[in-house]
């Protein structure tokens, strides 16, 4: 079977701790003087994995290891300094519950903007439009600007968007960062059913999450990373066994007591 | 691409037109007043020649100044979605462009009052397509340096008040050589005056001018797309 998404030795770098950073006068001073070195980060080191068709692969791993941004560079949004990363087909992403919505419109206007900025075009937009406010629960919502919502809220339109650009973007890949972190569980379980419905599909699915019983649940591998380096990649009983027994800790996130 | 710059233009139109508008006329109003019997004296039609290179002086401020901010302003959108960045800088220009059909029309407005056919503007949309070119181009350019050096609104501000004295928007050369010849490195000079010559005077410019619009367009875009593809890359990570 061929692989929906391959990723060979992908490796992304950040500038990082120069002061002279953003301004043309302190970019001169820094040119004539030189006094710092640029550092360089390395955020992604030699990053190698494939995804088959169908697959559930969660990522797991601690604060700045590199998850979102291994996501952000799969989605295209950062180019990656070294590697390549082959999908076959198109590719969806979710990152964060903020999914580019502007705080100052309505959520009519903003539904607009992101199906647009998805690529789908007005026709879609006015078919789909009650079906995604349907979804969300947000219905009589519609003319209220997006400040006045709560992190829920935007999760679930954000969500609630995405699903439904999907039908128009038939991707191959599916990558999501995060999303559940502010749903609550009777929207969660509504997605996971989606999400289930598109893996029969064939599409394989990445995401990050640090809620390690839904990784166990719903994954069929998982990949551990620390430090921008893939630590393990397997089955997610043994990676997060692995994980939890090097952490001392339990998947409920209590810690073992000796 | 081109729906979602629409829905990006949604923003503004909430303020409504006539703050817009109310800028470049209470502009046209008090420099008419102060200059129309001094420095306007020795031209021709001074009303029409004044309001010509505010307004035209005016598309290219707002549109390049607001492009140097376009692009940080929408991070959110470009740090969770990938789509081509451009239509973001294209959106500020698109908006630009509605509001300056407005402008125009006051201008042909202001062309009846002054007795004078309005027959001339047929030719303006003509060079305002060039100048749009012209616009979009330095717009690029200026957006994704800003992506670099954060100060870039600050200066291109700066640098616009210097072009709007330098530029022969309210005064005529009047024979100082100096300034003529200054403004022959001046790219705006040669579309207000292009569009000056055909629309006001309805006299047939001489064809380098034409050529010299034609050329800047060229060019700025050029450039602009180099640049901006060049620097494009690393924007989502400089947010």
């Amino acid at each position: 079977m061929i692989n929906n998404l391959i990723v060979e030795n992908v490796s992304k770098r950040f500038i990082v701790g120069s002061r002279s950073e953003k301004s043309v006068l302190s970019k001169l001073h820094f040119f004539i003087f030189r006094r710092e070195k640029k550092r360089y980060f390395w955020v992604l080191k030699n990053i190698s994995f494939s995804v088959k068709p169908g697959e559930m692969i969660g990522i797991i791993g601690k604060n700045g290891s590199g998850k979102s941004t291994l996501i952000r560079t799969i989605a295209g949004i950062y180019s990656q300094d070294k590697g390549t990363i082959k999908v076959n087909g198109n590719i969806a992403c979710l990152a964060g519950h903020n999914n580019g919505f502007k705080n100052r419109l309505t959520m009519k206007d903003n539904i607009h903007l992101v199906c647009s900025l998805y690529g789908l075009n007005p026709k879609d937009i006015g078919r789909y439009f009650t079906s995604i406010v349907e979804f969300s629960e947000l219905r009589g919502y519609e003319n209220t600007k997006l400040y006045k919502f709560s992190t829920g809220m935007m999760t679930r339109l954000s969500f609630s968007i995405m699903l439904h650009s999907i039908k128009k973007i038939n991707p191959k890949v599916l990558l999501l960062d995060e999303v559940f972190s502010a749903g609550d569980l009777q929207f969660k379980l509504k997605c996971l059913d989606i999400i289930k419905q598109l893996l029969k599909k064939n599409v394989s699915i990445l995401i990050v999450s640090h809620h390690l019983k839904t990784i166990s649940y719903h994954c069929s591998r998982a990949i551990l990373m620390d430090k921008g380096e893939i630590i393990k990649n397997d089955k997610t009983k043994k990676v997060l066994d692995w994980y939890l027994k090097k952490e001392k800790l339990t998947i409920d996130g209590k810690r073992i007591k000796k | 691409m081109a729906i979602s710059d629409f829905k990006l233009r949604n923003e503004g139109t909430y303020l409504g037109f006539i703050w817009y508008l109310l800028n470049p006329i209470l502009l046209f109003i008090i420099l008419l007043l102060i200059f129309q019997d001094r420095l306007g004296s020795g031209i021709e039609s001074y009303g029409l020649y004044l309001l010509m290179g505010i307004i035209m002086f005016n598309f290219f401020q707002k549109t390049s100044l607001a492009s140097t901010k376009s692009i940080l302003n929408n991070a959110s959108i470009i740090k969770s979605i990938k789509f081509q960045r451009k239509s973001i800088i294209i959106s500020v220009v698109i908006q630009n462009i509605l509001e300056h059909i407005f402008e125009i029309i006051i201008f042909t407005f202001v062309m009846v009052l002054y007795n004078q056919s309005p027959l001339g503007m047929i030719f303006y949309p003509l060079i305002f397509i060039v100048f749009i070119v012209f616009t979009y181009g330095v717009s690029l350019i200026l957006a994704s340096l800003t992506m670099y050096f954060h100060d870039i609104h600050n200066m291109w501000n700066f640098l616009l008040k210097l072009l709007w004295f330098a530029t022969p928007i309210f005064y005529g050369f009047g024979g100082q050589t100096k300034l003529l010849i200054f403004n022959l490195i001046n790219p705006l000079y040669y579309f207000i005056k292009l569009s000056r010559d055909i629309v006001i005077y309805n006299t047939m410019p001489p064809p380098h001018t034409i050529f010299i619009t034609i050329g800047l367009a060229l060019i700025s875009l050029l450039i602009g797309i180099v640049v901006y593809d060049k620097l494009e890359k690393r924007f989502a990570e400089m947010l």
